[in-house]
């Protein structure tokens, strides 16, 4: 950390590209601020709604049936407001806010940028908690990863284990968990536990809470991703480990080391950077498989997208789904490159 | 151990990025945060509407032997994605739709908060009485259903219709002038179990072509790719009112309806009696009627 730290402080000594490219970030983050201060105002943006829709609004105040929508996205440098009715006849008037205007967002270039930002915020999950979105794409993804890694390891060493029983379990298990589809895991956890043993996911959480449902969906999904991600890792992890020479293993056992400080000590670091890229690949697959989660109520980015779609019959939804996806991916990419270039030092 | 520490400040960095990446991040939790408050807002209002309306009609209903998932509550499971019946709005978060407007007004009635939790359609009513109280969500009444379930009484009377881009001239007097077409229909619905029934029968030589979403099939007639979009008339209704130059109906089977219902677990008879008693009081008070026309807008 501290060598870190004094890398970033020591500018004489940074290589041209690196300082490039921390300059041009550093621009891009200032001018960022310096617009996200320059949009209008939640209130202003509210303000721009036509008499009309005012008078729509206050109606709807005194009324036990709403029909008005009041949408408020804001983005780090632009804002989005819509007024929309609902009902077959629908009036809706659009407001696009960026560099202290707001601009109408009816139609032409106006029209396509608010649908972007709306979009994005949609699907991002901005506004709502960890089930939504972009959030929940990450965190079941990165959590799954993770617990797959753990469990995948210890499956792998089961399954390379000289114990017979253990290593029939281990192998037994990476053969149901790959040879059968994801999605139908999900069920089968979400569905059929709960049936044949009489609960239900909801019950983890109190009655009163609005949103038990999906956080029951959410821990079983959680399970189901976990258990799937353990057995493709596991082969992932025994690959590594049988691709280390053999001679490590028999000079560990000429000092005199047991096997399991020959795994610990010797192999498993070793193993670690052969690990990286496939893991990478693996946790790059599960970004993409979360969008089964739309079978159990939950809604990722894709499925998100998908109802965008159906309900305002606009196609170009895919676009910012696209870019967020590119996005995590180039991101997660990035460190898993940074991971394995660390590990690389030992060979 | 110094390695270590890079692994470390790199996870780090990963850990901040993501966190400026969430971006909106705070103000996301504001804004649930609101969202929450405006909705607990609405229902609070409603709850002191219905409490005025209840001393006004003097007729409010006993719900001490309804059994409900969460006290006070109405939990309701709903496959939000199929308008006007039920759709998000623009926010991506309020459920609106004729579905929502029927079941809000039901609770409302009760004196009850509603919940209404977005499901996937397959496997929904595996959630009555798990996941939730009952569903609201377009729901046919069938007899194979009925042997499971309990529906309320209907709601909406819907029936099958053949859909024709507009400047079609073809005449449809029946299911059976669509022969030699091509037909798209939504995956698993009455209009699918219909077509594909007479085509497996031999009745008419028609190409199905069954689509995951109801969207896709006015899409596909858009671009010519098939002849005739079969679907629900009220589903047909809303898609019209939208778009009046771009569709036309070419005809409604009017022998045959199908009414929607909703549907309550069987043993929960105390809850179907609530939800009739509700519904009753909406159909006698012009309240369905009205809302049907905000909704599918046909009395032009």
């Amino acid at each position: 950390m501290k060598s870190f730290l004094k890398g970033l402080f020591d500018i004489k000594n940074w290589k041209k590209r690196t300082m490039i490219t921390w300059v041009v970030v550093l621009i891009i983050i200032a001018v960022c601020i310096v617009l996200s201060f320059l949009k209008p105002s939640e209130a202003d943006m509210k303000a721009m709604a036509s008499p009309e829709m005012q008078e729509m609004i206050k109606a709807d105040e005194s009324s036990s049936r709403k029909r008005v929508t009041v949408t408020y996205n804001s983005l780090i440098i632009v804002n989005y407001c819509s007024f929309s009715t609902s009902g077959a006849k629908e009036i809706t008037e659009k407001y696009v806010g960026f560099v202290g205007k707001a601009f109408q967002a009816d139609e032409g270039f106006g029209k396509f940028a608010g649908q972007m930002v709306n979009y994005t915020y949609r699907m991002l999950g901005c506004g709502e908690n960890i089930l939504h979105g972009a959030k929940l794409t990450l965190f079941l993804t990165t959590a799954s990863t993770l617990i797959g890694v753990v469990l995948g390891t210890l499956l792998a060493l089961g399954k390379i284990s000289k114990n017979k029983v253990l290593s029939k379990f281990c192998s037994g298990y990476i053969f149901f968990f790959r040879g059968t589809p994801l999605m139908i895991q999900l069920f089968v956890i979400y569905y059929t536990l709960p049936a044949v043993f009489g609960f239900a996911w909801r019950d983890l959480f109190s009655a009163a809470d609005n949103q038990a449902v999906y956080k029951g969906a959410f821990i079983a999904a959680l399970i189901a991703y976990g258990l799937n991600s353990g057995a493709y890792c596991a082969e992932i992890v025994r690959a590594a480990i049988q691709s280390i020479e053999k001679g490590q293993h028999e000079a560990a056992k000429a000092l005199g080391l047991s096997y399991g400080q020959t795994m610990r000590l010797i192999i498993i670091p070793q193993s670690v950077r052969r690990m990286v890229p496939p893991v990478c690949n693996e946790f790059i697959m599960m970004l993409k498989d979360a969008s089964l989660v739309f079978a159990i109520s939950l809604m990722d980015i894709t499925t998100i997208s998908k109802n965008i779609m159906t309900s305002e019959i606009s196609y170009i939804v895919f676009l910012p789904a696209l870019v967020i996806y590119l996005i995590i991916t180039a991101f997660f990419t990035w460190i898993f490159n940074a991971i394995e270039k660390k590990f690389s030092l030992y060979e | 151990m110094k390695r270590l520490t890079r692994v470390i400040s790199i996870l780090g960095v990963a850990a901040l990025s993501l966190g400026v990446l969430a971006g909106c991040g705070k103000s996301a939790s504001d804004g649930a945060a609101e969202s929450d408050t405006s909705t607990a807002a609405v229902s609070e209002a409603q709850a002191d509407d219905a409490a005025n309306e209840a001393v006004a009609d003097a007729a409010s209903y006993d719900l001490s032997n309804v059994k409900l998932m969460s006290e006070g509550k109405l939990s309701v499971g709903c496959e939000v994605g199929y308008p006007p019946f039920e759709d998000f709005a623009e926010d991506g978060t309020t459920p609106i739709g004729y579905d929502v407007d029927i079941i809000t007004e039901v609770a409302r009635r009760l004196g009850l908060e509603v919940n209404i939790i977005n499901t996937a359609w397959d496997g929904i009513f595996a959630g009555i009485d798990n996941n939730y109280d009952l569903v609201c969500s377009a729901c046919t009444i069938t007899a194979e259903r009925q042997e499971s379930m309990a529906f309320s009484t209907p709601y909406i009377a819907n029936y099958q219709a053949v859909i024709l881009k507009a400047g079609d001239t073809k005449e449809i007097k029946s299911f059976n002038d669509l022969d030699g077409m091509t037909v798209a229909v939504q995956k698993e619905t009455t209009s699918d179990e219909l077509i594909s029934d007479y085509k497996s029968t031999g009745t008419i030589d028609v190409e199905v072509v069954a689509n995951e979403k109801i969207l896709s099939c006015f899409t596909q007639l858009d671009n010519g790719e098939v002849d005739a979009v079969l679907v629900d008339s009220t589903v047909a209704d809303g898609y019209l009112a939208k778009n009046p130059d771009k569709y036309i109906y070419a005809y409604k089977d009017e022998t045959e309806a199908e009414e929607f219902g909703i549907a309550m677990g069987l043993q929960n008879t105390a809850l179907k009696e609530a939800v009739d008693w509700a519904l009753a009081g909406m159909e006698a008070d012009g309240y369905i009627a009205e809302t049907y026309d905000y909704w599918f807008g046909v009395t032009e």
